[in-house]
């Protein structure tokens, strides 16, 4: 029974029945005059307008490089914070503490606090968007320091490894997978705090901000394309580090 | 496994054999930074108007209880969070069950879920500020909407994981739809609802500050945003420390539930 639902074109095309549906319904209540609800035809209208003045590929370029920026700097503070921990154990008791109290707060609320020191702008927008990538990271990175199997260990020991050669060729590679989970967390938190934070900041130039922008100027239209455009950039990011994920565990063999 | 383990291993996997150690070695860390804390303000290494000695956030703390002011908008917090996060859960779980429902009904709404999924929540934020303002409807939707998809898609994900000879037994027993619901699959999707439960519970409190901080009259997130802009950072810090610790609570009281809930399992 429905087997016809497992062929390709039917898939999709029940699929597209809701969200034909909703774009019905969101047709014949909008109307062209209205910004605040304007008809589905007018979103078309904005991406190619925003395509044509370039205002588009500004913020998203600029949203890219805020994100990544702050990614470059919160992960490899936090893998090697989180492997640092997970070998030693007095830093592990020195900081653990205090990370896992600060790690409570949401990220989004440290945003005032840094904009008190910090002022509102380019910087604070930085710190806690490289804050939140440093969390996921620090976290799987000590945790996947601390689940090496101690057997793993155990053949180092027999085989007289010094400390530095158990590292190198026993808990970094035991680690790598839950090191690269967290960074693949630490991509997805680092993408929705560049929004939030730009949101809320409204600072420079980035996707957040036209958002922003668009509110209050409230424009449905340019604020769904802006959600749009978040959105595939996400799902884009996001499965792209899969893949790479996969292809520098393919020497694992339980790993899918 | 490990009493197996070499004499002459590296020093530094030792701990790995230690006994766990006491519970009160792990409040000296944290003390000892408070102290250090406290005295680089009291030795004047920070002014006090970028920061304050944990004493001045206890105090602030303390005068804001005592005003009341602190009760109010935790309260409201809260109020908001429990209000919109029971809409929202309620309204993830019937669309996470109707979506496992059948073949039929996931062909249907799983591509415009798993579309909508990809967006962050945040970025629903301006959307919704446009059509609902900034009163109490426009929290309680985004806790709504923060708390509607983990919850879906835990209870999607849990229905979905019921093993199909169960369903035989059902109809050998004859169940009807409801006995099949109460005695089959509410027990046996408690545990995967639960963790949804709780990390849309924790998301929707981020998101509740978030929205706060943006556009509010009262709740934790104002009180921050109000502390920045009049530079007062022993408010903004002592805001900080609560929204630490109700996520924190939050998180616990989730597990907390999650664990005794399940306990039947291994019963």
């Amino acid at each position: 029974m429905n087997d016809w639902l497992s062929r390709f074109p039917a898939r999709v095309a029940v699929g597209l029945v809701v969200p034909a549906l909703l774009v019905l319904w969101w047709q014949s209540h909008s109307s062209p005059s209205l910004s605040t609800f304007a008809p589905p035809s007018s979103v078309g209208t904005a991406l190619v307008d925003m395509l044509r003045s370039g205002d588009l590929a500004r913020d998203t370029l600029a949203t890219l490089q805020r994100a990544f920026t702050g990614l470059a700097i919160g992960t490899p503070l936090g893998v090697a914070v989180g492997i640092a921990m997970g070998i030693f154990k007095p830093l592990d008791r020195l900081l653990g503490p205090l990370l896992h109290a600060l790690r409570q707060v949401p990220m989004i609320g440290w945003l005032p606090l840094m904009g008190l020191w910090f002022g509102v702008g380019e910087g604070t927008e930085l710190i806690v968007i490289s804050m939140s990538a440093f969390f996921p990271s620090m976290l799987n990175a000590h945790a996947g320091v601390a689940q090496v199997e101690s057997r793993y260990l155990d053949v180092g020991g027999v085989l007289r490894f010094s400390t530095a050669q158990s590292i190198r060729y026993i808990l970094l590679p035991a680690a790598m997978p839950l090191v690269l989970t967290g960074i693949t967390q630490a991509l997805a938190f680092a993408w929705i705090s560049t929004i939030g934070t730009e949101l809320l900041t409204g600072a420079g130039s980035g996707l957040g901000v036209s958002m922003a922008q668009a509110q209050m100027q409230q424009r449905l239209d340019v604020m769904l394309v802006v959600i749009g455009v978040t959105a595939a950039l996400g799902f884009i990011i996001n499965h792209l580090f899969r893949r790479v994920r996969k292809s520098a565990l393919r020497w694992q063999p339980s790993v899918q | 496994m490990a009493s197996h383990a070499p004499h002459y291993g590296p020093r530094i996997f030792k701990h790995r054999l230690q006994a766990p150690r006491l519970p009160l070695g792990a409040l000296i860390a944290p003390l000892v930074l408070l102290g250090a804390w406290q005295l680089a303000c009291l030795t004047g290494l920070f002014p006090p108007q970028v920061l304050i000695p944990p004493s001045g956030v206890a105090r602030a703390l303390l005068d804001m209880a005592a005003s009341g002011e602190l009760q109010r908008h935790v309260g409201d917090s809260l109020h908001r969070l429990i209000i919109g996060f029971i809409i929202g859960a309620l309204a993830g779980m019937a669309f996470g069950a109707t979506m496992a429902l059948s073949r039929l009904t996931e062909a249907a709404l799983s591509p415009l879920f798993l579309t909508l999924w990809q967006v962050p929540v945040i970025a629903f934020v301006p959307v919704m500020v446009m059509f609902l303002g900034i009163d109490e409807p426009f929290k309680l939707a985004v806790v709504a909407i923060a708390a509607f998809f983990p919850m879906a898609l835990a209870t999607f994900d849990g229905i979905k994981g019921v093993p199909r000879n169960w369903f035989e037994v059902a109809k050998i027993y004859r169940l009807n739809v409801f006995q099949l619901i109460g005695r089959i699959l509410l027990p046996a999707t408690v545990p995967a609802v639960l963790t949804g439960l709780r990390v849309s519970l924790t998301r929707a409190w981020v998101v509740l500050i978030a929205a706060e901080l943006l556009a509010a009259d009262s709740g934790i997130g104002q009180m921050m945003e109000m502390g920045r802009q009049l530079f007062q950072i022993d408010v903004v810090l002592a805001g900080v420390v609560v929204i630490g610790l109700v996520g924190f609570m939050l998180d616990r009281g989730a597990r907390w539930i999650e664990a005794h809930a399940s306990r039947w399992r291994t019963a």
